[in-house]
């Protein structure tokens, strides 16, 4: 391996791993205040969020651009993992619907 | 110790994800190759970085003859995210060994994390099970990696609804997390305020920023529901 590649997976494996397991180190060991706890409780739900909604309105070079591709792909992986909340059948579903809407759009 | 029906229990938990992780993985091994990574170099990166964002930003960078520092600084931004769930995860593992929590917050993903909260109950105090939903999820990733860069397109990344697998995911793992009639409405809060972030601000400081701003909004409304009982 190239001794410049090294550094470069060494530095972005350094820089990864602080955030991941600074925080985890710390408050395992600390007593967390409830209204901290409370929050840490929205986490998934607003992280989640902004990786999913974005997606949907954003072009691949960033500028706002409605997708309609990935739009009408969400709908339905939307109304049925509301009813079936199953990871695995969402997966499959949303993977065939985005590929037959490719033959349309 | 392992536990390794805990392990498997987790391994089996994490299939979703392989099969987003392993076309991914493959178009940044044929990526890494295009920009004249070795397929050693290509893995290397997967195993020790493991973060796909931050890895397809390093190979566009890389292909662009932009030196190490520079990249590591990005990745170092891009990755800043993960704070808040390793902040989340620490809730379900208090007091337990630095050599263990260091084992299972050097394979945090966003998936792998998204998957783990989907039922924290599997997870608390149980680091068995989320080390192989990791290992699991890190597998597929550096399989895909290795394999894009050894044999180029196996499959089209673009065809086959693949583009939308990890989307999908999500999506669905956003709707398990809607529990309350105020989750819902963190949601929506988050999803606007994470369009009007991305929208204003340059990299992706939306998905921290979002973050912070909902879960507080999340404690206000809760709060105001508490004080009216």
């Amino acid at each position: 391996m190239r001794e410049s590649i090294l550094i470069l997976i060494l530095g972005m494996g350094l820089v990864t791993f602080l955030p991941r397991f600074l925080p985890m180190a710390f408050l395992t060991r600390w007593v967390i205040p409830e209204r901290l706890k409370m929050g840490l409780g929205y986490i998934p739900i607003a992280i989640l969020s902004a990786i999913v909604f974005p997606v949907l309105f954003f072009n691949e070079g960033g500028n706002v651009e409605i997708q309609p591709h990935y739009l009408l792909s969400a709908i339905p992986v939307f109304i049925f993992s509301w009813r079936v909340k199953s990871l695995w059948a969402s997966v499959i579903l949303g993977m065939l619907v985005y590929w037959g809407l490719g033959f349309f759009l | 110790m392992l536990n390794t029906n805990q392990f498997r229990e987790g391994a089996k938990a994490a299939l979703p994800i392989v099969l987003g992780y392993l076309p991914v993985g493959m178009a940044f091994g044929v990526l890494a190759r295009q920009a004249g990574l070795t397929p050693l170099e290509a893995g290397s990166m997967s195993l020790l970085v493991y973060a796909g964002a931050s890895q397809f930003l390093a190979i566009e960078m890389i292909s662009k003859s932009i030196s190490w520092f520079p990249i590591v600084i990005a990745t170092f931004f891009i990755n800043l995210r993960h704070l808040l769930m390793s902040s989340t995860l620490s809730l379900h593992f208090k007091g337990h060994r630095l050599r263990t929590l260091s084992l299972l917050s050097v394979q945090l993903t966003d998936e792998s994390f998204a998957v783990a909260m989907s039922n924290t109950s599997k997870i608390s105090n149980r680091p068995s099970y989320l080390f192989g939903l990791q290992m699991t999820s890190q597998i597929a990733w550096i399989a895909g990696s290795v394999g894009g860069a050894l044999f180029g397109k196996l499959i089209d990344h673009k065809d086959y609804g693949i583009p939308f697998a990890l989307s999908s995911l999500f999506i669905c793992l956003l709707v398990i997390q809607i529990k309350k009639i105020h989750h819902l409405w963190v949601m929506i809060i988050a999803g606007i305020s994470s369009i009007v972030f991305k929208w204003v601000l340059p990299g992706n400081w939306y998905i921290l920023l979002t973050g912070i701003l909902a879960s507080g909004i999340g404690i206000a409304i809760e709060m105001a529901e508490r004080d009216k009982k």
